[in-house]
């Protein structure tokens, strides 16, 4: 038996032996595909240097050298796990709490300009002629500080099985923040997955129904939620200039990155449909682009007064972006919404956001 | 050669005379034979050898107070040598004599020899005749008068490097980069601390410098790529890059960008760099260094793991023939 398996071996290595098949037979191995290779983050860089050197004009080398470096991580604390220790480990290293800072600067401003105590959801103004702003107390997220490049170490799960952080762009907790949770709103969030801000929803403790949808949804009933997040597929800059894999700037999803736009709009109508009047729908991309960005936006506030009879106001973002100046570098003067750009110093980002309250 | 005769004639006549003048009054400073020396020095510097101080002729000869002071040395100066030489291997102490002399030989003045012996204290231990042969051979290797003075006085190690090690260098140069002779010359001249590099290293930044940079030899050569580091070149180049103001040139040397010159960016000071070609901030570029210093490390890091786990996979047999041979150490570190 076994000498007749090795034979068999044998013979199928002797088939594979060039040589010995007859040159008629031969299957000549193809060395060139028809199509030059250019590798996706290549066609990615080639494609925004056209597109944001015109956009950001002399910010856009300093943008462009941040994505093509390590981006910088925040560390969302589980507030579900036991993770003090943990947490207080971090702060000796160097980390501080982003949103804590960001209190601290609003109640030093509103000393400066006014009274009032904050409650535990923390209101504070800015200045006088600024809206309120408020942000929950219980969302924290540790960075190192400008300038530091140390890396967090993956965070290990505690006696329950709980992971004591959460790693992610530190600047994603903006759009969440930006949404405003009170105590007991239901809140929608529209492209759920992975679920990063989906954490740092639950993180807040405040809300009574979190309804989370991905691209595998069904119609969600109409002017229900108090809170939506939009926050749609893009084209990822960040991703796109650095990873192979998965990326929308290979030729074989053209068609899809060309569409974009439009599955953007329609998902930013579905959130203006499915919020309640009154309610606040924020819009977020990880993209620099103008097109996917404002374009989107506009788009869709006209749209919606036009064919759905619903009027938005586009609120302004300005209050929460001054909380956090210093530690995202903010794009110095956008026309419509906020967006986070990267910076070597503060290497967080792309992160587009505009917020939009339905009136009817 | 006609002239060696009669050279050996005058090489005498000084001698005595010289010794005569020192029997009879010693504090009178050798100043005007010590001038003459010179004198000769600047005429006819190969053969003007014995018309040194005649007593350091004698080989074996000790180091003396005096014998400085004769050389021409200030008595600051003399003490300084003597207490260098006491502090080496008293052992090797005659080889300074002629070793001081060889450097007289060469054109050095007083001065400079102080200086080369202070920034190198090992050229004490050479030989004489060692000396003088590595002295010639760099001016084989076209080093030649004025420049290799100066070469001598910037970087006195280059003396104590054994002629296998410099020829080796400068024929790597020529072989592995494909530098010209003269190329050879100008980097020896500009940059002689790559006598003393791995070799490996300097074949590798030549590679970065030609591949990815892609400037060719006379640029790298004008730009005096060898004094920078490593680390620099790639950091610098780097940056530019990512900046999306620098673009490795196809094999047409064709861009989509206008370049900076290397020249531009790499021989100038991190202020004019960040300034006038990057124009960024100090603060992005420290950031940044950081950074490639990070990915840099785990780069290094993946590959030892890469070499450990397969040392025996050779899978780019079909890189392009011409350049396979100026590749083959890139491509091993990449």
């Amino acid at each position: 038996m076994a000498a007749l398996m090795d034979t068999r071996i044998l013979l199928r290595k002797i088939k594979d032996l060039r040589s010995l098949t007859p040159r008629r037979n031969r299957v000549k191995t193809k060395w060139a595909g028809s199509l030059p290779k250019y590798p996706a983050t290549n066609l990615a860089l080639q494609n925004f240097d056209a597109t944001y050197k015109l956009q950001l004009g002399e910010q856009w080398p300093s943008v462009r050298v941040s994505l093509l470096c390590e981006q910088k991580y925040g560390a969302l604390s589980n507030n579900f796990s036991d993770n003090e220790g943990v947490i207080a480990h971090l702060q000796s290293q160097g980390c501080r709490d982003i949103v804590s800072c960001a209190l601290d600067v609003g109640t030093r401003g509103m000393a400066a300009s006014s009274h009032d105590k904050p409650t535990s959801i923390e209101s504070i103004t800015v200045s006088p002629d600024m809206p309120t702003v408020s942000l929950s107390p219980n969302i924290k997220c540790l960075v190192f500080p400008r300038r530091d490049v140390s890396r967090f170490k993956p965070s290990r799960p505690d006696a329950h099985g709980l992971l004591g952080y959460y790693l992610m762009d530190a600047a994603s907790i903006l759009p969440v923040l930006a949404l405003d949770v009170q105590e007991g709103q239901s809140v929608l969030d529209l492209c759920a997955a992975p679920g990063g801000k989906a954490l740092v929803l639950l993180q807040t403790q405040a809300i009574r129904f979190l309804h989370l949808n991905d691209i595998s949804w069904g119609e969600t009933e109409r002017d229900t939620f108090d809170r939506v997040l939009v926050d749609v597929p893009c084209t990822t800059d960040r991703h796109s200039v650095k990873e192979e894999e998965n990326n929308i700037f290979s030729r074989v999803r053209t068609k899809e990155k060309q569409k974009l736009p439009q599955l953007q709009l329609e998902l930013l109508l579905a959130g203006i449909k499915a919020v309640r009047p009154g309610g606040l729908v924020v819009y977020s991309t990880c993209s620099l682009s103008q097109l996917q960005n404002e374009y989107v936006t506009e788009r869709a506030v006209h749209l919606a007064r036009e064919e759905l009879g619903i009027s938005l106001q586009v609120a302004d973002l300005r209050p929460l972006t001054q909380l956090f100046q210093d530690t995202f570098n903010f794009a110095p003067d956008p026309y419509l919404g906020q967006l986070v750009l990267p910076h070597l110093t503060a290497n967080f980002g792309p992160i587009y956001m505009c917020k939009l309250q339905r009136l009817n | 050669m006609s002239f060696l005769p009669g050279w050996h004639v005058l090489r005498w006549t000084l001698r005595s005379a010289t010794c005569t003048v020192l029997s009879r009054r010693q504090n009178i400073p050798q100043q005007p034979v010590m001038s003459t020396c010179r004198l000769y020095c600047s005429t006819d510097r190969r053969t003007n050898q014995p018309s040194l101080s005649p007593k350091q002729l004698q080989p074996g000869r000790d180091l003396s107070l005096q014998a400085l002071l004769d050389m021409g040395f200030t008595d600051a100066q003399a003490d300084q040598i003597l207490e260098q030489a006491n502090r080496s291997r008293g052992s090797k102490i005659e080889n300074a004599a002629s070793m001081l002399m060889t450097l007289f030989v060469l054109g050095l003045n007083t001065s400079s020899v102080v200086k080369v012996l202070q920034k190198c204290p090992e050229v004490m231990y050479v030989n004489g005749t060692h000396l003088q042969q590595r002295i010639d051979n760099l001016r084989r290797l076209g080093l030649l008068e004025g420049s290799l003075q100066r070469v001598v006085s910037h970087y006195p190690p280059i003396l104590t490097l054994p002629l296998k090690r410099v020829n080796m260098v400068a024929r790597f140069f020529r072989e592995k980069c494909a530098f010209t002779v003269q190329q050879v010359t100008e980097i020896l001249r500009d940059s002689p601390a790559v006598l003393q590099t791995d070799l490996g290293q300097l074949e590798y930044k030549f590679q970065y410098a030609y591949f990815r940079i892609g400037v060719r030899q006379p640029e790298m050569v004008k730009s005096k790529l060898f004094r920078v580091t490593l680390d620099e070149v790639r950091c610098r180049h780097s940056f530019l890059e990512r900046r999306g103001l620098y673009q490795t040139p196809d094999k047409k040397g064709q861009t989509c960008i206008i370049n900076p010159k290397l020249n531009d960016f790499l021989n100038v000071p991190e202020e004019t760099f960040l300034n006038d070609i990057a124009k960024a901030t100090q603060e992005e570029f420290e950031v940044f260094q950081k950074l490639m210093a990070k990915e840099w490390q785990e780069e290094d890091d993946e590959q030892e793991r890469d070499t450990g786990a397969d040392s025996d996979d050779d899978d780019d047999d079909e890189e392009e023939e011409e350049e396979e041979d100026l590749k083959s150490g890139y491509s091993k570190r990449k």
